[in-house]
Parts: C-alpha cells; sequence; structure tokens
C-alpha cells in the first residue's frame, strides 16, 4: 500500500467513527503531539474527536538517507480522542484491520512504553504498538499537559505512516516506497534526507541557533504576557525545533539541556494555563 | 493449572499490564486476600492465583457461606470507680468512652473474678460472603502497591492500566459490585488477537473451559513449559543454543497469552560487529535472543516469543526485516562514535551531572584516578599505575558518545570496545571494559585484574560519596546500590586475590568528600560498618561458610577482605573435621583463663615447673613457623602447627596451678596463655565453633 493510501484509509476510517479531519500543522513539530488540535484540545472539559497527517521532524534520528527505516522528517497520523472510549484497544485494532492487517497471522503487542515529553510538560500511560517488532503506532492515555491535570483524559493514537506502509507493502527499506501513483519516497525523499543531515549533524551554526533560541523565547515571553497564546505556542515550538538541531549537532550539555526545557515547559505551562481560563472565561460570557 | 471446583473465582481484566509488573502485582493481591479474608473472620480453603499481562485471577476453595462470629470483651473500669452511687458515669467511664469511641448506650456490666467492671462487649463477624466480598475487593484493589498509575474515566479512580472486567463469582453466583467505574459482569475476553468477542462464564468450569477455547493459557508453569519446550526444538533442530537468561523468560511469561516460539536469521555482515551490541540491540530493543552455534561463537540467528501461532511465518519475517534495521542503526552509532578522538571526549563530561551533590563525571574521574593509584600502590600492582589512571580518567567519556546516549546499559562495555577497535593498550580498554562488572555476585569479571582495580574504585567512590551526603541504604531501599556496590568489592577481592586493607583506601575516598578530619574519621567508620555488613553476608550467602567459622574470623577487626576469606575458608574447612573438637576445647579453656584480664607482662626468668618452661620454649620455637604460614595465608598450616602444640598445653593446664597463691607466678602464667590466645586470634576464634555432633550451645553463648 503507498503512502498516500494509508492516509486516506485512515481519514477515512476516523472521519466514519466522528472525528473531524485536520490538516498537519504548518511548523515544525517534532511529534502531532505538539500541534494545536491536540496540546490546546486536551485541556480542559470539551469533548474533542480530531484526526491528521502531521509530518514531524527528529533532527538526531536522521541518517543521511542510508538507514532502512529512520529519517529526520517522517509522517504521523495523528488522531485524539476525549474522552478515552471504552473499548479503545478494540477501536485501534479495527483501524489495522480496515488497512488490510491479517491480525490473526502478526504478533500485535501493546508494549509498554510511557510518553512524556518534558518540554510541553506532558506525559500519558501506555503502550507502543509492535508488529512482528516494528513499532507502528504509540498508544497513549494522556495525563496531563502544560502541566495541567487532564479531565477528562484523551486517548492519543499515532500511526507511523511508513512503519505502517512498509509493514503493508512488505518492505524492508522505506525508500523502497511507493508514495503514490508511482512517485517513489526515495525520489521525493531521499536527496532531503542526506541534506538535512548533513545540515543538521555538521553544518548547522551553533551561534545561530543559539541566538534564535532566545530571540523565539524572548517573542513567546512577551505574546504571553499579551495573552496572545496561540502565536506564543508557535515560537515554542520554534524554540523547540531550534534545540532539536543543536541537540543533534551535540552542542547542548546536560545542564543547559535542563535549563532550557526549563524555559520551554515555563511557556508552555502559562500558555496552556492561558487557554484553560480563557475557554473559561468564552463559556461564562 | 487448578482442576477442581473453585468456591470463589475472582478476574480482574486490565488492558496489557508491562510484564515485569504481572508478578509483584499477583503476589501482592494474594496476600491482601488472604489477610482480608481473614480479617473478615470468613474461613477458607486454598488461596491460588494466576495472571497473565491481561488478567489476574484468584480462586478460592472451601469458603464458609457466613463468617465466624467473634465476641471480643473490651473492659473498662470497675463499676464502683465508673458510676456513682445514683448510677450516673464518672469520669473513669467518660475517658473509656471517648478514647475507645464508644456509645454510652453499648457499655454493661461485666464480671470478671475480680468484681464487676463496665465495659463493652463487641461481636464481629457473622456477615454474608457475598457481603464480604463486596467489601473488600475495593479495598484489595485500592490497596495494592504499583509502580506507575493512571486515570482513564470518570471515575477517576486510578490503576496500573485501565480495568476491562471485573468477574467475581461465589458458589456459581455473579457478586454485584463496581470498581472504577466498572460493574462485575460475567464477561470475559479471551485472547486480544485470536478471540474476537467475550464469552459469558456461569460456572468455573464454563470460565476454565472459555479461557482454553479462545487461547488464554492461565498457567504460568503450562506457559514456561511451552517456551522452553520450543526453545530446545529450535536449539535441535538446528544444533546450536539459545541461553533463555532469567528477565527475558519474565518478559515471555507476562507478555504473551498463547506464547509461540519463533526464529530468523540475518545478514552476515552484521556479526562484524561487536557480540556485545549484537546480543544487548537484540534482547533490548526488540526482545530477541541470540543464537550462539555449538561453539559458542554467535550465529547470524535470532529467537523469540510470539503472542500467536506463526504458521505462516509472517511474524519470522516481519522480525527479520526489523532486525535488520535495528542493525544498521548499531553499526551508524558504532561508525559515528569511532569518527571521534575517545580522549577528546573527556572534557565534555564537564558537563554530564553525576549526582547533583557529588559534582559532574569529570571531578569523578579526576577522583578515580587519585584512587586507583592510591590502590595500585595498596596492591602492589604498581607497573599498572601508569595505565590505570589513564583508564580511569576516560572511564567514562563513552556517556559522550552516541551509543550510550541512546542506550545508557551499554556504559563502560562501549568505551572498552572504541578502546579495543582503536588498537589501545589491552590493560586500559579492558579497565574501562569491566568497570561496572560485576553487576551480580554470580556475574563474570573480566579477565584482568586492572579492571578489577579501576572498578574497586569507581565503587568506593560511590559509597563514600553517598554517604559523606547522608545519602544511605535502609532498610530494603538502597536507592543508589550501594550494598550491590559493596558486593562487588567482596567479589572483585575474592576473584582476583588482592591481598590488601581497604580501610586506607575508604580513607583516601574520605579525604576526597570531606575537609574536616573528624567527619572524614566518621564517614570511614560509617563505610567500614557497611562494608564489615557486606563481608559478613557475603561469606554467609554467597561463599556458603558455616555460621559459626564466619564468627570466629569476624572477631578479628579488619578489611582485608581476602585474608578473611581464606581464614573463613581454612575455619570452615577443620570446623566439619572430627579433630577440630580438641582445638575449640583448647581456645575455651584459654579463653576461660584469660577472660577480661588486660594484657599482662611476660617473663622467662619467672618460668618455674618444667611444664611451663616447656611449653613456653615449644611456643617460642612455633610461634614463627606460625606466623610464617598466616603471612603466607597457608592457615591450614598455621592451625596445624598450633595443634601440634596441644599436648604440651594440655600437660600444662594438668600440671601447673594457674591461680598460684603468689600473683606474680600467677599474672606470668595468665600472660603466657594471653600470647598463645593472641596468635590463635590471628587465625580465628576458636571457642565460638559448634562442635556438629555435641553443640554445647550454652558455652558457647557464654563465651
Amino acid at each position: 500500500m503507498s503512502i498516500q493510501n494509508v492516509i486516506l484509509k485512515l481519514e477515512e476510517f476516523w472521519a466514519e467513527r466522528g472525528c473531524y479531519i485536520a490538516s498537519g500543522y504548518d511548523t515544525e513539530v517534532g511529534a502531532g503531539t505538539m500541534t494545536p488540535d491536540t496540546f490546546f484540545r486536551v485541556l480542559g472539559v470539551s469533548p474533542w474527536k480530531v484526526g491528521y497527517w502531521q509530518p514531524s521532524r527528529r533532527p538526531d534520528d536522521g541518517r543521511y538517507g542510508q538507514n532502512p527505516n529512520r529519517v529526520q522528517k517522517h509522517n504521523q497520523f495523528q488522531v485524539i480522542l476525549k474522552p478515552i472510549p471504552e473499548d479503545s484497544q478494540l477501536l485501534y485494532l479495527d483501524s489495522l484491520i480496515y488497512l488490510g492487517v491479517d491480525i490473526r497471522s502478526h504478533d500485535i503487542r501493546f508494549d509498554e512504553d510511557n510518553w512524556a515529553s518534558p518540554s510541553l510538560g506532558a506525559w500519558g500511560v501506555g503502550w507502543q504498538v509492535m508488529c512482528d517488532g516494528l513499532e507502528i503506532t504509540q498508544f497513549t492515555y494522556f495525563q496531563q499537559a502544560g502541566g495541567i491535570e487532564l479531565n477528562p483524559c484523551s486517548l492519543e493514537i499515532t500511526y507511523g505512516i511508513e512503519r505502517l506502509a512498509m509493514f503493508l507493502d512488505n518492505k524492508s527499506n522505506l525508500f523502497e516506497l511507493d508514495w503514490g501513483n508511482g512517485v517513489s519516497y526515495s525520489q521525493l525523499k531521499l536527496e532531503e534526507e542526506r541534506q538535512f543531515s548533513i545540515y543538521n549533524f555538521e553544518v548547522a551554526s551553533i551561534d545561530f541557533l543559539r541566538e534564535t533560541f532566545q530571540l523565539y523565547q524572548r517573542e513567546a515571553e512577551n505574546l504571553v504576557a499579551s495573552n496572545l497564546i496561540f502565536p506564543a505556542f508557535d515560537y515554542v515550538l520554534k524554540c523547540s525545533h531550534t534545540f532539536n538541531i543543536l541537540d543533534a549537532r551535540k552542542a547542548i550539555s546536560v545542564a543547559e539541556r535542563t535549563t532550557l526545557m526549563g524555559i520551554m515547559r515555563t511557556l508552555a505551562g502559562q500558555i496552556a494555563h492561558k487557554y484553560v481560563e480563557l475557554a473559561h472565561g468564552e463559556k461564562n460570557g | 493449572m487448578v482442576k477442581k471446583m473453585a468456591d470463589f473465582l475472582f478476574q480482574l481484566e486490565v488492558e496489557e499490564v508491562p510484564a515485569f509488573s504481572v508478578r509483584p502485582i499477583l503476589q501482592q493481591v494474594e496476600a491482601r486476600f488472604r489477610e482480608k479474608l481473614e480479617e473478615s473472620l470468613l474461613e477458607f480453603g486454598k488461596i491460588e492465583t494466576a495472571a497473565t499481562n491481561r488478567r489476574f485471577m484468584v480462586f478460592i476453595s472451601n469458603l464458609k457461606e457466613t463468617a465466624a462470629i467473634k465476641e471480643t470483651t473490651i473492659l473498662g473500669p470497675a463499676k464502683n470507680i465508673a458510676l456513682d452511687s445514683r448510677g450516673l458515669p464518672q469520669v473513669a467511664l467518660q475517658k473509656f468512652i471517648e478514647t475507645n469511641k464508644f456509645r454510652l448506650a453499648d457499655v454493661v456490666e461485666i464480671e470478671t473474678p475480680k468484681g464487676i467492671y463496665m465495659g463493652v462487649i463487641r461481636i464481629k463477624g457473622g456477615e454474608e460472603a457475598e457481603e464480604i466480598f463486596q467489601l473488600i475487593i475495593p479495598e484489595i484493589l485500592s490497596g495494592l502497591n504499583l509502580p506507575k498509575t493512571m486515570v482513564w474515566n470518570e471515575s477517576r479512580v486510578p490503576f496500573i492500566r485501565p480495568i476491562r472486567n471485573i468477574l467475581v463469582m461465589f458458589k456459581n453466583k455473579l457478586i454485584d459490585l463496581e470498581y472504577a467505574g466498572v460493574r462485575s459482569s460475567q464477561k470475559v475476553n479471551g485472547h486480544l488477537l485470536l478471540s474476537f468477542e467475550y464469552f459469558l462464564a456461569g460456572t468455573y468450569v464454563e470460565y476454565m473451559q472459555g479461557l482454553l477455547k479462545n487461547f488464554v493459557m492461565l498457567g504460568e508453569e503450562e506457559r514456561k513449559q511451552k517456551i522452553l519446550g520450543e526453545f530446545k526444538d529450535i536449539e535441535e533442530e538446528f544444533e546450536v543454543n539459545v541461553p533463555v537468561p532469567d528477565e527475558m523468560l519474565e518478559y515471555y511469561l507476562y507478555s504473551n497469552e498463547y506464547p509461540v516460539v519463533f526464529s530468523g536469521s540475518f545478514q552476515n555482515k552484521y556479526l562484524s560487529l561487536p557480540p556485545e551490541i549484537i546480543t544487548s540491540f537484540m534482547k533490548s530493543e526488540k526482545k530477541l535472543l541470540p543464537v550462539y552455534n555449538k561453539d559458542g561463537k554467535l550465529k547470524n540467528m535470532f529467537a523469540g516469543v510470539a503472542n500467536i501461532p506463526d504458521e505462516t511465518k509472517n511474524v519470522s519475517r516481519g522480525f527479520e526485516k526489523v532486525i535488520q534495521a535495528t542493525f544498521e542503526d548499531a553499526q551508524f552509532f558504532w561508525d559515528m562514535d569511532l569518527r571521534d578522538d575517545f580522549y577528546s571526549l573527556r572534557i565534555h563530561l564537564k558537563n554530564v551531572l553525576f549526582h547533583k551533590e557529588l559534582g559532574n563525571y569529570y571531578e569523578k574521574s579526576e577522583r578515580l584516578a587519585t584512587l586507583v593509584e592510591a590502590l595500585a600502590n595498596e596492591t602492589n600492582r604498581q607497573v599498572l599505575k601508569d595505565k590505570l589512571i589513564k583508564a580511569a580518567q576516560n572511564c567514562k567519556n563513552d556517556l559522550i558518545t552516541r551509543m550510550v546516549r541512546e542506550f545508557p546499559m551499554m556504559q563502560g562495555v562501549m568505551g572498552g570496545l572504541y578502546l579495543m577497535e582503536k588498537g589501545e593498550d589491552q590493560t586500559i580498554w579492558k579497565a574501562i571494559y569491566g568497570q561496572y562488572l560485576p553487576k551480580g555476585f554470580s556475574d563474570e569479571l573480566v579477565d584482568d585484574p586492572g579492571a578489577g582495580l579501576l572498578s574497586i574504585c569507581d565503587r568506593i567512590d560511590n559509597i563514600t560519596g553517598f554517604l559523606s551526603k547522608g545519602i544511605r541504604q535502609s532498610g530494603s531501599k538502597d536507592p543508589y546500590g550501594l550494598r550491590r556496590d559493596g558486593n562487588a568489592v567482596v567479589k572483585i577481592i575474592i576473584n582476583f586475590g588482592f591481598d590488601f586493607d581497604l580501610t586506607r583506601l575508604i580513607e583516601k575516598a574520605a579525604g576526597l568528600f570531606l575537609k574536616d578530619v573528624t567527619a572524614q574519621a566518621q564517614l570511614v567508620k560509617q563505610v567500614q560498618e557497611l562494608f564489615h555488613i557486606r563481608i559478613e553476608n557475603c561469606l554467609r550467602e554467597n561463599l556458603k561458610i558455616r555460621y559459626d567459622a564466619v564468627s570466629a574470623v569476624l572477631q578479628k577487626d579488619t578489611l582485608n577482605i581476602q585474608e578473611l576469606v581464606l581464614r573463613a575458608r581454612a575455619v570452615d574447612q577443620i570446623a566439619a573435621d572430627a579433630s577440630v573438637s580438641s582445638l575449640i576445647s583448647l581456645h575455651k579453656r584459654l579463653r576461660n583463663i584469660i577472660k577480661k584480664q588486660e594484657f599482662l607482662p611476660f617473663s622467662e626468668d619467672l618460668l618455674q615447673q618444667q611444664e611451663e618452661k616447656v611449653l613456653f620454649d615449644v611456643f617460642k620455637e612455633s610461634k614463627g613457623g606460625i606466623e610464617e604460614s598466616i603471612m603466607q595465608r597457608d592457615f591450614l598450616k598455621a592451625i596445624s602447627s598450633i595443634m601440634e602444640m596441644k599436648p604440651i598445653i594440655d600437660l600444662f593446664f594438668e600440671k601447673v596451678l594457674i591461680m598460684a597463691d603468689d600473683v606474680q607466678l600467677k599474672n606470668n602464667r595468665i600472660a603466657l596463655l594471653q600470647r598463645i590466645n593472641e596468635v590463635l586470634l590471628k587465625i580465628a576464634d576458636f571457642s565460638v565453633i559448634q562442635e556438629s555432633n555435641t553443640g554445647d550451645k550454652d558455652e558457647r553463648n557464654s563465651q
């Protein structure tokens, strides 16, 4: 199955189950969790059901296009269900069946993996779903975001699109995948992966990135002060991506890591609290 | 599994519980059921339990329908103090009611042999079993000590993973209760993948048959036999060895309801990676076992356990693809790390925190260099000194490598492997490679004394450092593994036969953490105490040395562990021998006479009787030889030299009146015995040895 078919099928499946199908976010993010459709919407009491395809950047995962299943920019399909449905595992298995997985002839297991994003002050309990040893999904019961206890909690299902396509298409190398209608993954991504790996690991200017981190941080702080939390959140995301490149460049010491994470966590916490306050205010008004 | 009928059946269905948490939770469930049933006075026969990662089950047989009735009388004050003449309660009675939270109406007169008292008669028990279970099951579940909990529904009741069903049957009848927003029902789900629909369990038999039909192997033993048997099949089919480490077996047992072993192969080219990397990537990343040829070399194969039968070979083919990608990752880390100059990584350790109160790893590496230099001197390994200092300074560098950042459990090993690959001297790379070994007492060590010395220093640095900040182990808690470090030091010393006293190294370490001399001395004492306990423990538990032999050698305060172990082994050996009794009686006699006398001066000129002169001559003559044997650590020989003196000593006891009227003579004779005793104690206090056939405890304890 091609990449685009995996995306289309997942959109179809989750649309039929009452999800609103969003577009992926347009700022660099490390995961679907970091977009407003998840970060903000899991806060507060309103029910929420969303599904979206989100390209995600992890500079440290780059392999110059040489690794059969690791890239610095991969694609996720993110689903948020709030509140958590009672039959969540079965619902997920249904989605695999819908994609064409014969779940009775593959070792599909829910393997302990508690997810946490220290920079977003978020954590959850759950599993990575392994299919014959391949991690295809992160399955998490969200407990906290922006430092706020969630009530009700949300279920987050994050499919790794490349992994799923490799599995469904019986490929051992993601660069052999078909994106759709004959356009190959390597045609689209190989050179990009090579270049970004060189940039992330060898070339990225450390001084420039340190400086931009501070600029983004200041902008975010000013925006939080002005109650412009959506733009403020964008700048936290930019901080996070900048941090990730610095990290891939091995430019961040342990002490510095703690400091920078702390900065992002504080900002994310402030933004989350303001969001809840504002949403609450709206309701009253 | 349980074949007979059970009166009570409980099944808690949970979404996948982390494998290593299942057993500890099951043990708690069983213990708390027992405890709660006993408290509620409901008599029961046998409690049996079973669990998989998706269900916890309890079966109880021979349950009574109602709880027993127990009357307890709580006596208050005597009637004449409790009530005044008009029968009104007085202070004493009011206090009694208040402190016990009774109601006045419940107070009655109670006749006792001492007269009439006021008090309360409590009647406990008598409840129906059903009521009891409705009460205790929520208590049991909420009282479990769980590693990490979550909430998932409106009840906001925390559990390790969402609870999906609760089945509670008493004599084939459903008990109605609710916990964490889940109402009990007869619904039972089978295997997550192989059985789609739930079934209803109306009886115990239906429950057991239902599980069987729905691909759930309930019993741990049953799953274990299947797994181990199928690994054996692979060993036979491919003529290979597939060792199954305990922690992997535990994972397989508690992450599958229908375990099926599979195997597969990978490209030969990955075998050029160091075997340590291949095996730890397989185990930790993919939960697969490495496969060895009969000659002990790694084969390009893996084996694992799936949760479904693999007739289509989909599972093994899938893993073959996945393992290749995993090895590609390993290869990437290995190649990238080798590009760096290993020694230039050290400076970055300044940015890596060891512990917030104990500074960074750069500082630790400096301390280790100081310690290892001192230890090389102490153990007469001066030739290794320069190399070990270099190893100590750089032994934490691998914390900076990609491989270790990704896989922290490869610490130490990776540093060693990188240096080996670069052709570094083997004393240096092996010392770094083996610095964290042994992890447990039965672990293998690296076959190089340098690794042992560096490892001792690292652990002394840990123990002394943490204790200097008041961070210590207590009871079952040992968050920084200080006990394990202590055990490892003992193991390393015995393994390499390092014959030295640890005290000076501890003093050196204490000086690195504390400036104040008094505080240093106190710290040294604390570390010594920790080691005394560790040594005693290792002698008994790990070296299986008799209790009394351990006590006999620990009478002497020393931290020369090697010497202690050799003495203990010698004493352990002779203690089993029949001839030991004369040695025991000799030492007892000596000690009885000397008692707590201060050490007296001895003069040869004061010897009068033939027997005491002979004893002194013989003692003078043998003493050198005995001490020589002790120096040579040939304690058996030293003991036999002492035994040779035995007839002369016996003759002395027989013919010479020690408690002579002449104080000078008496003291001189005691002084002679004190000198003999002194030599004996260099080996052991034989008076505490217990003869296996007589076992005269009273006399032993009087020592």
